[in-house]
């Protein structure tokens, strides 16, 4: 009886036909190279892509509550830049003050949006495209046509090299990663302000009549978005050693994609923290792997977009067959 | 010209003159007008014949417009097209340069742009759980992918062969021959959205697809020909691209999607399906590259400029929202 | 019924503003079309508007080079447009070129972001009677009068190679880190060290791995300096001929204290902090061109094709200021065009580049 359960559970969750899929090309990766699952290349894995990791999240939530943003390079840029420029104009000197720069500024970003598309009632895609170019053109303006380097980044560059938050065994890249994670899967998981999200993502109407603020929820759902896309702008400067207003343009949709791969509806409503982890996961290995197992340089681009398509597609596949699946047991 | 419309106008009813200066497509029509009158006084060189000669390659992308608005009334999204432009123009540059006759070329890119927008087609209409974002964001890396391929180290090819796209490139008078062919088409796609039945399905169907499926509607058959007929003049935008640049390399038509969507959405065509008129979307494509042109004329940081256009389509969809809500208020 | 009428409104409406709002006076362009015969009688820059197109805003090289357009421009009097495209591709330039036809500009210089996509452009410009030319990135033949090139292809391979040569110890593994895979001048410099290394016995130890393809990001960057270090252990040397590329593949090398050593083309702002002789640091020394020079040159270039002292053919000569190898003189570029050579590119070590990371 509990084993069956067991199995149920296992094959019951969206996760599982993920974690398969990750294997399998960890797997098929590691025959070409075995160098890429030495513990040395899955932390480079991941800090390398800890801005894609994290902003999943902020996707997540946005997407759960059938929202979408893409935005959110630009607001990342507009923070990273702006903190790269202090830096380089010496104003600042404080990595933790560049931190909290950061955030403020993806905060205020984020709230803008939120104000706009929970109060003003426009469609979220156009609200976060409008800004897409409106904070992209500002963080190009705060650069006024220079870079931040890594002599101009002094010691917040440095935070990407140490551990001390990690108690000198974890880099503190990874460390904000982790705990990014463990918060959102928290409060996903076991507040109200989560359950809130799922409520307004599957009815929002229902969810307004049963006493749910949905406006509120989604100004806050934003904000948050905001304030990922901010402290990522912070990490990507500090992890590449330099400030571009260019930087990690495009890449929402890398973000989006990973959500998606991860099981997250984009009609709102249906995902989780881990999912969204695994899809990032997936995408990050797929791109790190490209060069690994020698795919000529031209094809790489043909390849990935083909591996995306047949992952979402292996997902939908997956997902009908356990509903049969389900469906048939239930006639049982 | 001008007195025979106002004619019309003065015979008709006074209620309908109200009602359409107060439409969207009036205010835009006004809009029109002023942009133009405005970029006369910035700008002394903004004259007819220069805005007709600076105008062929911004026309390009109005060639995608009209699918794309097909598209958004039927809830879907196409960001795939840019790669197909992407796609075409390096076929039509190869295949002209092989000394193949200028028709056969033109069936050629047709024929790549139309397999493009089959291809998406067919995974959208066998997979419906899929949302079309992350498809074409698949199938998008996959086309430039494979113009990368084709296009080889180099990632750029020359039109040896420039005579049949300096034909195409051609003039009646001042006034270029894609400028009455976008005109025809988007007066073709205007009559078939509001006089046909495919038409009025793109509106149930965007409307309420579950109840159009059981009305009767071939959901799937009109998804796929809308989709189909989204690749076939993306085709068409990248000959006349071509004829606007005799050459194509892996960015040529980067970033045309959004151009696409934020013409419709400005135009008013909604993004979550079933509303909007396409004639909007025309006089909203012709403000934005009237703006364009006259800002770029007066040299213009690009950056600002794309600042004002994010402003201006926030604006144009948060602007009717606020007034609604207002006369709510007002009723209540 | 409405429905037409609203239809009928809209078009006579649009038909009227194309007319009201840009309709009138058809001078100015007739004016274009008068001024090169003008320009030619007389020789002086007062009142001539030299245009600048560089290949992308916020791109701090490109702003050196606009710098350097400028001062040429306003010391010898002319108005001088500087024009950054909305993005770095060749459909985005052509947009800036037709607006610079409109402004009846008497001089185009353009960093060309694709060799061959801005010909129609650019011969709709010089049938407008503008003269065209081409700095840092050249575009074909057809569609430019000449090019100041920053450093001769051959010598910035033969820099590189020699560079590597030196750097690993005259033998083993090495391998490139370029931009995308369709940049003209990285793949232009690849081919040359190629050339240079097949042809010359010298180089018959080193063994040249892989080219691989960061484009110009620097997560992707990092991920093929990566994917370069693990592969390859071996691997001695990386030489990246490109600026983003480099800062990116040098902060990988010295954060993992890698035994691999890094050369190329880099700006000095962003590289001091990996530049130095001992193991600390990932780069020895690499090279670059100042790109504040490429841009005076390639003002005195428009000044003189639009005074008329060069048509952008070979054997011309021109004065260029007070640059150092002035005057210079306009040679065959092997593509059936020509262009004008800045110099060698300059190298940047321990000992210059406190001096040089102020300046660009």
């Amino acid at each position: 009886m509990e084993k069956k359960s067991l199995w149920k559970r296992i094959t019951g969750s969206r996760e599982a036909s993920l974690v398969i899929v990750l294997i399998v090309l960890c797997a098929l990766i590691s025959i070409k190279n075995p160098s890429f699952l030495a513990l040395y290349n899955i932390l480079e894995i991941l800090k390398n892509n800890a801005v894609i990791m994290i902003m999943a999240l902020g996707m997540l939530c946005v997407l759960l509550i059938g929202g979408i943003d893409i935005s959110i390079t630009s607001s990342l840029a507009f923070a990273g830049m702006t903190v790269g420029m202090l830096f380089k104009n010496g104003v600042i000197h404080s990595t933790l003050l560049g931190f909290i720069i950061a955030i403020a500024i993806g905060a205020a970003c984020g709230f803008l949006i939120g104000l706009i598309i929970a109060k003003g009632n426009v469609t979220p895609i156009i609200a976060t495209m409008g800004f897409m170019y409106i904070y992209r053109g500002f963080a190009y303006l705060v650069a006024n046509s220079q870079w931040a380097g890594a002599d101009a980044l002094g010691g917040f560059k440095d935070f990407a090299l140490e551990s001390y938050l990690g108690f000198g065994v974890i880099n503190n890249v990874l460390v904000i990663v982790i705990v990014c994670y463990i918060i959102f899967f928290i409060l996903m998981k076991w507040t109200k302000f989560g359950r809130n999200i799922y409520a307004v993502g599957s009815n929002a109407e229902a969810a307004e009549i049963s006493g749910i603020h949905v406006a509120h929820v989604k100004l806050a759902v934003y904000t948050l978005m905001g304030i990922l896309a901010g402290l990522c702008g912070a990490l990507a400067v500090t992890v590449y050693a330099s400030a571009q207003p260019n930087m990690m343009q495009n890449k929402e949709m890398d973000v989006i994609a990973a959500c998606v791969i991860g099981g997250v509806s984009m009609s709102g409503g249906r995902g989780s923290v881990g999912g969204a982890l695994l899809g990032a996961l997936i995408l990050a290995v797929i791109a790190k792997a490209l060069p690994l197992v020698g795919i000529d340089a031209l094809a790489q681009n043909t390849v990935k977009g083909v591996i995306i398509i047949a992952v979402i597609v292996l997902n939908v596949v997956t997902q009908r067959m356990m509903d049969k699946n389900n469906l048939e047991r239930r006639e049982m | 010209m001008a007195g025979k419309s106002g004619r019309t106008i003065d015979a008709t009813p006074k209620d309908v003159w109200k009602k359409n200066i107060l439409s969207w497509e009036g205010m835009l029509v006004i809009l029109f007008l002023l942009i133009n009158i405005f970029c006369r006084c910035i700008s002394p060189n903004y004259t007819m014949a220069n805005v007709l000669r600076e105008m062929p390659k911004y026309l390009s992308e109005i060639f995608l417009l009209f699918p794309m608005a097909y598209i958004l009334m039927l809830g879907e999204i196409d960001i795939s097209v840019g790669s197909t432009v992407c796609l075409s123009a390096t076929i039509a540059c190869i295949a002209s340069n092989a000394g193949i006759p200028f028709p056969i070329v033109i069936v050629l890119t047709i024929l790549t742009g139309a397999i493009c927008g089959m291809v998406n087609g067919f995974i959208l209409v066998k997979f419906p759980e899929l949302p079309s974002m992350i498809v074409t964001l698949g199938t998008q890396i996959v086309f430039r992918g494979i113009a990368e391929i084709i296009l080889g180290s180099g990632g750029s090819v020359s039109v040896t062969n420039t005579a049949g796209f300096r034909a195409i490139a051609g003039k009646i008078g001042p006034f270029p021959y894609i400028f009455f062919l976008v005109l025809i088409s988007g007066a073709v796609f205007i009559v078939i959205s509001i006089k046909t039945i495919f038409g009025r399905s793109l509106y149930a169907i965007g409307s309420n697809s579950r109840t159009s499926f059981y009305s009767g509607i071939k959901v799937k058959k009109v998804k796929f020909i809308v989709f189909t007929l989204m690749g076939i003049f993306a085709a068409i935008a990248a000959l006349f691209l071509t004829s606007s640049l005799y050459g194509a390399n892996t960015t040529t038509g980067n970033g045309f999607e959004m151009d696409a969507i934020a013409m419709a959405v400005f135009g008013g065509i909604a993004t979550t399906g079933g509303k909007g008129r396409l004639i909007g979307g025309l006089i909203s494509a012709f403000i934005i590259i009237c703006l364009r042109i006259g800002l770029g004329q007066i040299n213009m940081n690009p950056q600002v400029i794309l600042i004002i256009l994010g402003a201006l389509l926030i604006c144009a969809v948060l602007l009717p929202n606020v007034s609604a809500g207002l006369k709510l208020k007002k009723k209540s | 019924m409405k429905k037409k009428v609203l239809s009928v409104l809209l078009c006579a409406a649009m038909a009227a503003g194309m007319l009201a709002g840009c309709g009138g006076d058809d001078k100015a362009s007739t004016d274009d079309a008068n001024k090169p015969a003008a320009s030619d009688a007389d020789g002086s820059a007062a009142g001539k508007k030299f245009a600048l197109v560089t290949k992308s805003a916020g791109n701090p090289y490109n702003e050196k080079e606009a710098e350097g357009f400028q001062q040429a421009i306003e010391s010898i009097g002319g108005e001088c447009i500087i024009k950054h495209p909305e993005s770095a591709t060749a459909d985005a330039q052509v947009s800036v070129i037709q607006s610079l036809i409109s402004q009846g500009v008497d001089s185009i210089c353009i960093a060309a972001n694709d060799e061959n996509a801005l010909q129609a452009a650019l011969e709709d410009a010089m049938a407008a009677g503008i003269k065209v030319s081409c700095l840092d990135s050249k575009t074909n033949a057809a569609s430019r009068m000449t090019f100041a090139n920053q450093a001769g292809t051959t010598e910035i391979g033969q820099a590189l190679m020699d560079a590597v040569y030196d750097i690993a110890g005259g033998e083993g593994d090495w391998a490139i880190l370029s931009a995308t895979s369709q940049a003209t001048n990285q793949n232009a410099w690849i081919d040359a060290m190629k050339d240079i290394m097949e042809n010359d016995s010298k180089y018959a130890n080193l063994n040249l791995v892989e080219v691989a393809y960061g484009d110009d990001e620097p997560v992707k960057s990092t991920d093929q300096t990566q994917a370069l270090l693990s592969k390859y252990p071996n691997l001695k040397v990386i030489c990246a001929p490109t600026t983003v590329g480099i800062a990116a593949a040098a902060k990988v090398l010295q954060d993992q204290s890698s035994a691999v050593k890094l050369t190329g083309l880099g700006l000095p702002s962003e590289m001091a902090e990996y530049i130095g002789d001992d193991d600390a640091h990932s780069c020895p020394y690499m090279f670059l061109w100042n790109p504040i020079d490429v841009g005076r040159l390639g003002a005195y270039i428009s000044a003189a094709l639009v005074d008329g002292t060069i048509t952008g053919a070979a054997g011309e000569t021109f004065e260029a200021g007070d640059m150092p190898n002035s005057p210079y003189t306009i040679v065959d570029a092997g593509d059936g065009g020509t262009e004008v050579i800045l110099g060698a590119p300059f190298k940047f070590d321990p000992t210059n580049i406190e001096e040089w990371k102020t300046v660009y």
